[in-house]
């Protein structure tokens, strides 16, 4: 399975519902699969995709959906507990595992050697966990969580890596001020 | 009101309520209102980095958050400041209890404790220390006015100089 065909299922499965995006090809993927302002691209804090996503869904009642890498959540473990301690019921988390730094030269990741998130994700309290390696059990997995109420979910989605796609656009600024602007309606002359 | 109830008050003036933290002895005379306070949602975060993620999640859907830490904690945060909170413009507060001053103990706070200032500002982000809690009302308030104005984190330290709590 590939990241790009993956995001795009996803995408589809989504509707409405916000998706943050780490950093690099996750990202850039994200934006080419079909770029919608509900789409919070990150640049940089590798580490914290599932972290804003964590903050999204207790500030909200929607489903809030985080594409990660392993490369990432390694970097930030302890988000998994914090998940795991404050279970929003409206958090999916997938987390596309190639098992290596793709973008740094390709170095295998700890989830290479034998690291397994999906348990580590169990251990700190979240039940609804999964691995899936193929888009048939990644769309059924996928759909299992947004249609019950009850998350968290988790989902390690075993990825081949591949070719990178062309950068998309990288304006932080205005993601925030896009996304935002879909819960917070902007002030209109007036006012 | 005191130091602590200052700033729950203030938070609330400023529709404030997502709250994380990573504990800290001292903060904890803060953080323990806030707990018990049903207005807010206290998170506590595994790191300092975490809880600002944490916050711009929060505020990316539109409710407001502020973060609670150590400034040892602040060295932990550096990055997510730098590489998220800035190029996104966010209105983080960070309530910091600011170590290494006057009273200090402890060697391994010292270099961390005197570099948040020093960072803030090559970062080029606003930051009060407070000492007492003279004006502390109105300078909260413009402390929240211009951390929405800027759309950029501040940093508002606490010393054991204002609140007299343990060093730990």
């Amino acid at each position: 399975m590939r990241r790009f065909e993956g995001t795009q299922l996803v995408l589809r499965l989504a509707g409405d519902s916000p998706i943050v995006s780490n950093l690099g090809p996750s990202s850039d993927e994200l934006w080419h699969a079909g770029h919608r302002d509900r789409n919070f691209y990150t640049y940089g804090n590798m580490g914290l995709c599932s972290s804003i996503a964590l903050g999204m869904a207790m500030a909200t009642d929607e489903q809030i959906i985080s594409l990660d890498g392993d490369g990432s959540l390694l970097m930030n473990m302890g988000t998994i507990a914090s998940i795991g301690r404050e279970k929003p019921k409206n958090l999916t988390v997938v987390v596309w595992d190639n098992e290596q730094w793709g973008q740094t030269g390709g170095q295998t990741s700890h989830t290479g050697t034998g690291t397994d998130l999906e348990q580590v994700a169990q251990s700190c309290g979240i039940t609804n966990t999964k691995t899936v390696s193929d888009l048939e059990d990644l769309e059924a997995a996928v759909s299992e969580a947004l249609a019950s109420p009850d998350g968290p979910n988790f989902i390690v989605a075993k990825i081949e890596e591949a070719g990178y796609m062309s950068v998309a656009p990288v304006e932080p600024e205005f993601t925030l001020y896009r996304f935002r602007n879909t819960f917070v309606e902007p002030r209109q002359p007036g006012d | 009101m005191n130091w602590a109830e200052q700033i729950v008050k203030t938070l609330k003036d400023w529709d404030t309520s997502m709250i994380v933290y990573v504990p800290d002895i001292s903060i904890d005379q803060v953080t323990s209102l806030i707990e018990a306070d049903p207005y807010f949602r206290l998170v506590p975060a595994t790191r300092e980095e975490e809880a600002i993620g944490i916050a711009v999640g929060s505020y990316a859907t539109g409710r407001n958050a502020a973060v609670f830490m150590q400034s040892s904690g602040f060295g932990n945060s550096v990055n997510a400041l730098a590489s998220l909170c800035i190029p996104s413009r966010t209105p983080i507060p960070m309530f910091i209890n600011l170590r290494g001053g006057p009273g200090e103990f402890n060697i391994a706070q010292v270099a961390m404790g005197r570099a948040v200032i020093p960072i803030m500002d090559q970062l080029g982000l606003p930051h009060f220390v407070l000492e007492d809690d003279g004006k502390m009302d109105k300078l909260l308030d413009g402390a929240m006015k211009l951390c929405h104005a800027n759309r950029q984190p501040l940093a508002i330290c606490l010393t054991q100089m204002l609140h007299g709590g343990k060093i730990a």
